[in-house]
């Protein structure tokens, strides 16, 4: 075929019109007129694709190659060849010394990378001591100051070492991590990772639990943060920008792509606005996504992104840089499509999830555990879960064809189609004058809860089937091997508790209220750096839940009320 | 059940008596026994009566999305700081479908829940024995026998029962805010002229001042007193309140009537309307030699409808 | 005027979340389906304390409250009973839907919790059970003496 290749294909081909027609008779002689499935975001299904559906011969319009424009192949020339994908785990539970241990374990078990999920308490903006202990490390570890951070990170070199942290605004959980740095005299330079929850608009429009601070606040300070990574921690992606929590409050794979790109064109906007070069910030951008187990929609919904994104970059913000070009995603296969029922075939579920996401090109990837909709994961559950990725890498060798369906004409026009779908919601959004103005007046709120409902509808009314939820209902259960984590002893909740009451008694106060102070002037300020001055407070011992009373003394908490 | 707690405390006492304790649970009791004016409501109702006549009664009406339920938690906030109990009526339209009904407002009024001095009571505008306002107004008598000092009665003014309802308040406030499109269509005709206070909330946005002109010249335009104020406030932040209040006390103290006048005055209303439904329904369909003759005064222009009703009513 | 038939009132449901999970979209659904069932559903955001809870159930004068629990909220669930119980509303009928761990159904259930809702739980079986419950409180309710 190689000596072919300048040779246009001549369409239509001998032959095709009359063996189409004589397919489509019979195809309607055995289906009636059973009509076509709609996909989740609503684009009709075909029984099957032609040079009809997409033209071979926009080609190099459509798709170009991997790592060039219009980036629809994959964002780098060798894609999964080269360099497969990050496996990122997310853990952590109870006290940094159980998240220490299991840190330790993954690496040994392959693990490249590792993500720090703080316990509730710390996502709702408190310190451990101003909580019910009953729900203390369940869910997460509890990270309050630096002597805990450093529990967390002992024996492993942060300099030399990729950190995700699940670190909503203020980004205490950075600060303290720079302040480890700097008493173990790392320089902060070599401090690579990212901070997984900065998106503060999904979080106010969907994923509520990451709230802290009302909304001109929580801008303020992830623009600060931006900048201030801009400057000091170029091993730092600042900003992540998570489709997945418009997809999982609800949103449609189009709608969340959608929804997504819009936010990143309003944090963009924040950032150009301050100064900074769209060469530089944009090149630090990364998203997050969910990957649902509509398959075939999730491939295109991934390949429509990565084009929309390469034009927004350099259409409406000029970017030079090919770095800013690139559509850089982590992706984590959905737990809204798990079911409690017969739970091991989540391991099935996953496993579609991830080749979806694999084949649309993803950076870095997440599978969740099966049991996940049971209980937060046991550690068999998540070893089967890092194992489905290494088995669809070496044994499946997903990874040797970059782009495989590239050129298939289904998935090319439901490429086009699903992108068509993301142009609307974005124009949408534009049209309501920008994301954070969509937001404020509870657009978006509205759109992602609209779909929530005619999801939940669909598969009430059967047009959706659930294995095991709404259709092949086993009456037996499987019976699983459990031995699920418990939340940690009341006695090791009140040691950490103790550590705590020892460590803002130990600290120097004078230099403790004088950072916090500060802290409260610069955020009352016009033109001070406010993450600045919260790194330089975790640094002074200022602790997790001061930071954040501090900056909703100023800003407001944020209380997203959606009445449904 | 077991009998714990509040109840153990209150054991031997009756619900009355309860109530005029302040016992919260009681109270709600009332309230729910006079909404759906139970087989225990007359003797309730009876019971209470000594105890009426106290509270005064504010109402909020708007467009949704004006801000009422955010105002009126600023304005409870107001009242507490002057010492005064407050009791909440939050009417939230039921679904015209299904007839039920999801009653988000009241936790726009979060700043309050700790606090035994207000109680937050929310009613679905549908099912309702008799019709939705006297339900409110037996509730309204349910919070003054609980000794509230105001009774705020919270409305979306849409749909003629809403606008009922917000009608039997003693002093009505009517708000509107920037940027709910037409801005003056948005409020239903009839709205504006039960008011006695206008307000244009979320001042701060864009688009205030004209929302503010245009509701000075509906003033001027309708049939409200051409005196009402219009005042701006912004209830996120507190802006305007102080004024609120001031301008509630102004009106209330320019009227010389009772507590228990107003209540009489609230009666009043209901019967009317009854009256009227009912004269309606005999003028319309009631075969009778003397109404033929009115009408036919009617058409051959010999008489106005309304010279010919008031012939029919002083002749009955 | 007469007397009504005032048990065929609309169920009044209390829908919440309490402890630090935000995640509300189960929350929402079911309020909206509970709404269109014809229930009379009171809403909240996440976050609720106890006290607020307990709060909310009295003055509303609910026949159910719904919790819903994502992650382990639900850990906090005997206290609520206790707080509710200690209000004088042990007649409120309360049910959990979420996740919930099947080690620790039997601690909710001890707690005096109705029912635990898992996941994939069609709508009918909520709105039925919702019902079945606001019954049978109105029933414990209307036995309680109104002197």
């Amino acid at each position: 075929m190689s000596d072919r290749s300048d040779q246009v294909v001549q369409l239509p081909l001998p032959g095709f019109e009359t063996a189409k027609r004589q397919w489509r008779s019979e195809f309607d002689g055995q289906m009636k007129d059973k009509p076509n499935p709609k996909n989740r975001s609503g684009v009709e299904v075909k029984p099957v694709y032609t040079s009809d559906d997409w033209d071979p011969s926009s080609y190099m319009d459509d798709l170009g190659f991997p790592g060039q424009l219009p980036m629809t192949r994959g964002i780098y020339p060798s894609m999964h060849r080269g360099r497969t994908w990050t496996q990122r785990q997310l853990i952590g539970l109870g006290t940094p010394e159980d998240f220490n241990e299991r840190l330790k374990t993954l690496i040994a078990s392959g693990a490249s990378a590792g993500s720090l999920i703080p316990c509730n308490s710390v996502y709702r903006g408190y310190d451990g001591d101003e909580v019910d202990p009953l729900l203390l490390g369940t869910c997460g570890a509890v990270v309050n100051t630096v002597d805990d951070m450093e529990i967390c990170f002992r024996d492993i070199p942060i300099g030399d070492f990729s950190t995700a942290l699940n670190d909503p605004s203020p980004f205490t959980l950075l600060a303290l991590l720079l302040a480890v740095a700097k008493r173990r005299q790392v320089p902060w330079n070599r401090i690579s990772g990212t901070s997984n929850q900065s998106d503060y608009i999904s979080h106010f429009v969907c994923n509520h639990m990451f709230f802290r601070l009302a909304l001109p606040g929580a801008r303020r300070v992830l623009t600060d943060h931006i900048v201030f990574a801009q400057k000091h921690l170029p091993g730092w992606n600042p900003l992540s920008v998570v489709g997945q929590h418009m997809q999982q409050g609800g949103a449609t794979p189009a709608e969340a792509m959608g929804l997504t790109l819009s936010t990143a064109i309003q944090y963009a906007n924040d950032c150009a606005a301050r100064g900074l070069d769209p060469d530089d910030f944009l090149a630090k951008f990364t998203f997050f996504f969910d990957i649902s187990i509509s398959f075939f929609e999730e491939i295109a919904k991934f390949r429509a992104g990565r084009r929309i994104w390469q034009r927004i970059v350099r259409e409406r913000f000029g970017a030079q840089n090919p770095k800013a070009w690139r559509f850089k995603f982590h992706a984590q296969t959905s737990g809204v499509d798990l079911t409690r029922e017969q739970p091991l075939n989540n391991i099935a579920r996953v496993t579609a999830q991830a080749i979806a996401g694999i084949f649309g090109g993803l950076q870095s990837l997440h599978t969740d555990a099966y049991d996940e909709v049971l209980s937060v994961p046991t550690e068999h559950a998540a070893r089967i879960a890092i194992s489905t990725q290494e088995i669809l890498k070496r044994e499946a060798h997903l990874t040797d064809v970059i782009d495989p369906l590239g050129g298939s004409y289904y998935v090319e026009t439901l490429t086009n189609e699903m992108e068509e779908k993301i142009l609307s919601v974005i124009e949408q959004i534009d049209e309501a004058g920008g994301m954070y103005a969509a937001v404020e007046s509870g657009l978006v709120q509205k759109i992602v809860g609209d779909s929530a409902l005619a999801f939940q509808d669909r598969v009430d009314q059967g047009e959706e089937t659930i294995v095991g939820v709404n259709r092949f209902q086993v009456s037996e259960e499987d019976e699983l091997p459990r031995q699920p984590l418990r939340p940690p002893q009341a006695d090791v909740i009140e040691a950490q508790l103790e550590r705590l009451k020892r460590y803002k008694s130990d600290r120097d106060q004078a230099a403790a209220s004088r950072a916090e102070d500060d802290l409260a002037r610069a955020a009352e300020s016009e033109d001070e750096n406010v993450f600045e001055k919260i790194v330089d407070a975790a640094c002074a011992g200022v602790t997790h839940g001061e930071i954040c009373h501090r900056l909703r003394d100023v800003y407001g908490f944020g209380n997203p009320l959606i009445v449904p | 059940m077991t009998a714990t707690g509040a109840e153990a405390a209150s054991a031997g006492s009756s619900l009355v008596e309860r109530v005029r304790a302040g016992e919260l649970a009681a109270i709600a009791r009332l309230l729910t026994e006079l909404e759906r004016l139970s087989p225990a409501a007359p003797k309730l109702i009876a019971e209470i009566a000594p105890f009426l006549g106290r509270a005064q009664v504010v109402g909020f009406t708007g467009p949704p999305g004006a801000g009422k339920s955010t105002l009126v938690n600023a304005y409870i906030g107001a009242l507490r700081a002057a010492g005064k109990t407050v009791g909440v009526i939050a009417v939230d339209p039921s679904s015209p479908i299904s007839g039920g009904a999801l009653l988000g407002d009241r936790v726009r009024m979060n700043d309050h829940t700790d606090d035994d001095g207000v109680f937050i009571r929310s009613l679905a505008s549908r099912g309702h024995v008799g019709g939705l306002t006297p339900a409110a107004v037996r509730m309204i008598d349910a919070f003054d026998a609980a000794g509230k000092d105001v009774v705020i009665l919270e409305t979306v003014g849409a749909g003629q029962s809403e606008i009922d309802v917000a009608q039997v308040a003693d002093i009505r406030i009517v708000l509107n805010a920037p940027g709910l499109g037409d801005d003056i269509q948005a409020m239903k005709s009839g709205i504006l002229d039960i008011a006695d206070i206008l307000v244009v909330n979320k001042a701060d946005l864009a688009g205030a001042d004209k929302t503010f002109s245009q509701l000075a010249s509906a003033v001027a335009l309708s049939s409200v007193k051409a005196n009402t104020p219009v005042l701006k406030t912004v209830a996120t932040k507190g802006e305007g309140i102080a004024e609120l209040v001031a301008e509630v006390n102004a009106v209330a103290e320019g009227r010389s009537e009772t507590a228990e006048t107003r209540r009489r005055k609230r009666a009043r209303r209901l019967l009317a309307w009854a009256a009227a439904d009912l004269i309606e329904a005999q003028v319309r369909d009631r075969s009778d030699p003397r109404i033929d003759a009115l009408c036919d005064n009617i058409l051959n222009g010999r008489s106005s409808p309304e010279e010919a009703a008031k012939a029919l009513f002083e002749a009955t | 005027m007469t007397l009504a038939q005032h048990d065929s009132f609309p169920p009044r449901v209390l829908v919440t979340k309490i402890g630090f999970d935000g995640h509300d979209r189960g929350s929402r659904i079911v309020a909206s389906f509970l709404r269109d069932a014809g229930m009379e559903v009171i809403y909240t955001p996440p976050w609720q304390e106890i006290s607020q809870v307990v709060r909310l159930a009295l003055e509303e004068d609910v026949d159910v409250v719904g919790v819903s629990s994502l992650s382990t909220d639900h850990l906090l669930m005997p206290k609520l009973m206790k707080a509710l119980d200690e209000a004088g509303l042990g007649h409120v009928k309360v049910v959990v839907g979420g996740i919930v761990p099947d080690e620790d159904e039997a601690l909710l259930m001890d707690a005096g919790v109705s029912k635990v809702f898992h996941p994939g739980v069609g709508r009918e079986e909520i709105v039925g059970g919702v019902a079945e419950y606001a019954a049978q409180a109105r029933q414990l309710r209307s036995e309680e003496l109104v002197t």
